[in-house]
């Protein structure tokens, strides 16, 4: 194969020209997506692929409980202990006169607003806090999702407060769940001193709280689709109640998303607790990952609604190229370094920056995408071809998207 | 519905009251920054638009910092603990350092963050001089708001400040070494509950509900405002130059945009979105116009009412007026509920 590159249009075109600056990412067709579109286009997709990673994990851990309350453990323990070693309190608004878990209740309002998930905070204080959710994209991966969120966050709440004066205990409830079918997440925190509830075991982070009877429920016509960083209203900045203040500028790069922060993780805890050896859980991971791929373009309306979207000229056929510069759009989103060694009518290659795609420094991640590639181009193109790693140099991940017979594929 | 959060909770309003009708003390450490060098002076003059090459030594004073648009980025107050060494007490001292730092110049002037050194508590109240001359080994009765002097707490070295966020005329603040913090907590707890007082340990009490009903700002009511607008330009000295000058200058030609007015809520338990949580506040609209956003809103234990602030576009809005604001009707006031 020729290893050509088919011309396209530089990103710097018509630098000079007269046109205002506008950040953006750019399809191989010049096909221009804002920042914004590029965020939730990244955002979207990573969902959908950890939802695929949590029906893996399902299949590797079928009991529900079992599953829920290893995922919390280990989030909680994780997020913990990130949290007594790298916890900004100046940069989440933590004042130094807050004492106790509640200051962890600033941390998630923040980490909300930057994975877009919008919604307002209703309450924050030294016994209560209460954060209502209108969008999630995660909502989509499932309700033990939501149980484990809540305890990462509970896990950096108790960190956060070892840290400071001794206050009182808080205990983190998802008492409204976008993942089970609620309009809104809601967390409310609330101290057990003052609002005493039996113990729990960490998965059931559903409460209810005791504090009920205070929560403020947003109608559905004041509800907000966008991140304050994305609102007029709010100068396109987040703010919250302590005048922490960000824009969105650097939110693409600290992108979390499910499956890296949580659900690869939890099948990395399941190989460590025995619940299944780590080639199994691969195996299910990469038949899951390929199903979810396939099914992404299995109606032909979504491979003429992709080629629309990207920009695809008619003159582009069947080929390795939609996939891409699909890809392209989302190593650009996720701000991941990739350079184009061949994007050609009969081959394309891609050599990714593996700490780019490392979302959270999970390595796992990288394969995950992988399978959701191979999957994706057997339907946006045609089973003739696939998606595989070849001769990637060290720190890479050099992806080939060409046609391939494998008898036992 | 909507259950007030202020209202019903009676811890809430026993330790707002305490502060209100006897003694209330609290943990309320702030950041803290030591400037010194021979410039000193001149350069915190420059960084701040009140004055400060006025302060004498063990004196503090209340000032503003703005940008060069004029806009209040912090609010902190200086002390003066020598002739060339000051305090600053902020909760934004990354953002200040980095200020401080990006405007040095050639001013000859070393500073270094020292909160780790200093545990900071309010005794607030009424009867609070009677707690803390129970306590400090001088009296305090000669000491004038806003000056800070050395003191002991029984044996423990201290800094004792006139001074408070609550509106009470009376209330100190005693700076002590960390690991000292424990047995001062200790004595003030047994001591404060002797006058009928009480520790006060909710955040929204000391940094909303009681500053609130002073009139007083946290500093997310004063983001993208300036000092015309929320009236804190009274102490502005014009006559030196500071950050921010020449914009605020034509500020006060052309008058400020905005300003901050006080509101009250007669019904109990209601749905208004406030900036203090957070976001952009409830809009207020005037004839379908939009005319300002509420910056605060929270419950006056000592009137029984919600009360908080509005910013709103300047001369709009009039005390008595009558509004609906996201369904509730609310009435404009004045913007200090202690009388």
């Amino acid at each position: 194969m020729s290893k050509t590159i088919d011309e396209r249009i530089p990103q710097n075109s018509g630098e000079g020209a007269g046109f205002k600056t506008f950040n953006a990412v750019q399809t191989p067709w010049n096909k221009l997506f804002s920042y914004q579109e590029a965020l939730h286009y990244a955002s979207r997709f990573e969902a959908v692929l950890s939802a695929a990673a949590t029906q893996a994990l399902r299949i590797m851990v079928p009991d529900y409980e079992t599953r829920a309350q290893m995922m919390c453990e280990e989030a909680y323990q994780r997020l913990y202990v990130t949290g007594q070693y790298y916890g900004d309190d100046d940069g989440f608004g933590i004042h130094p006169f807050m004492c106790g878990q509640f200051a962890g209740a600033l941390i998630g309002d923040k980490g909300d607003d930057a994975l877009l998930m919008c919604g307002r905070c209703q309450d924050f204080g030294t016994y209560r806090a209460e954060k209502e959710l209108d969008v999630c994209d995660w909502d989509i991966c499932g309700s033990e999702l939501c149980r484990t969120t809540t305890m990462s966050l509970q896990g950096q709440a108790n960190a956060s407060a070892e840290r400071r004066r001794k206050g009182p205990t808080m205990d983190y409830l998802m008492v409204e769940a976008k993942g089970c079918g609620d309009r809104h997440c809601r967390i409310i925190a609330e101290s057990r001193e003052k609002y005493p509830a039996p113990p729990h075991k960490l998965w059931e982070s559903f409460g209810p709280a005791v504090t009920d009877e205070y929560k403020k429920f947003t109608e559905e016509e004041d509800c907000v689709a966008e991140s304050m960083m994305f609102r007029e209203e709010c100068n396109y900045r987040f703010v919250n109640g302590t005048n922490n203040e960000t824009d969105s500028s650097n939110q693409m790069i600290n992108l979390s998303t499910a499956a890296s922060l949580y659900i690869l993780p939890a099948v990395a805890e399941a190989v460590k607790r025995g619940y299944v050896t780590r080639d199994t859980a691969d195996h299910i991971l990469k038949c899951v990952l390929e199903a979810a791929g396939k099914a992404m373009f299995g109606e032909r309306y979504a491979i003429r609604a992709c080629r629309e979207w990207l920009g695809v000229p008619d003159s582009v056929g069947e080929d390795g190229r939609l996939l891409g510069g699909l890809m392209e759009v989302l190593l650009q989103s996720l701000v991941c370094g990739y350079e184009v060694e061949a994007f050609n009518k009969d081959e394309v290659i891609l050599v990714i920056d593996r700490g780019g795609l490392a979302i959270g420094a999970t390595q796992e991640i990288c394969e995950a995408h992988l399978w959701m590639w191979n999957g994706m181009v057997k339907t946006l193109v045609n089973a003739m071809w696939s998606v595989w790693e070849e001769d990637s140099p060290a720190g890479k991940l050099r992806v080939k998207i060409a046609k391939k017979i494998d008898k036992f594929m | 519905m909507y259950k007030n959060i202020f209202k019903y909770d009676e811890m809430k309003r026993a330790e707002h009251m305490a502060v209100r009708n006897t003694v209330g003390w609290y943990f309320w450490t702030h950041q803290l920054l030591e400037i010194t060098g021979p410039d000193v002076t001149a350069f915190l003059d420059y960084m701040f638009p009140n004055d400060i090459a006025s302060l004498a030594v063990g004196r503090d004073r209340y000032t503003v910092m703005l940008n060069e648009d004029g806009e209040i980025i912090d609010d902190v107050v200086v002390m003066r603990v020598s002739e060339d060494t000051y305090w600053v007490s902020t909760l934004f001292a990354t953002k200040l350092d980095d200020w401080w730092y990006f405007h040095q110049g050639d001013y000859d002037v070393e500073w270094s963050e020292i909160t780790e050194d200093w545990a900071m508590y309010a005794v607030q109240g009424p009867r609070s001089r009677e707690l803390v001359n129970v306590l400090a080994e001088k009296s305090v009765d000669g000491l004038k708001f806003f000056e800070i002097a050395d003191n002991a707490i029984r044996g423990i070295p201290c800094k004792i400040n006139r001074g408070g966020f609550t509106g009470e005329k009376l209330g100190y603040e005693i700076y002590v070494n960390p690991d000292d913090g424990e047995a001062l907590e200790t004595m003030l707890k047994a001591e404060a509950e002797k006058l009928g007082g009480r520790e006060v340990t909710e955040f929204q009490v000391m940094a909303w509900t009681l500053p609130t009903e002073a009139g007083f700002y946290y500093m997310r009511d004063l983001a993208h405002t300036n000092p015309l607008e929320v009236g804190l330009d009274r102490n502005i000295c014009w006559d030196k130059d500071f950050i921010g000058k020449e914009a605020l200058l034509k500020v006060k030609e052309t008058g400020p945009a905005r300003e901050m007015v006080g509101f009250e809520v007669p019904e109990t338990d209601h749905y208004i979105r406030a900036k203090q949580f957070g976001g952009p506040g409830e809009p207020v609209y005037v004839d379908g116009e939009e005319v300002g956003r509420v910056s605060k809103l929270v419950y006056s234990y000592v009137q029984e009412k919600n009360i908080g602030y509005i910013l709103a576009k300047k001369d709009v809005l009039h005390p008595g007026d009558r509004l609906n604001v996201h369904g509730y009707d609310i009435v404009i006031s004045g913007r200090s509920w202690l009388g």
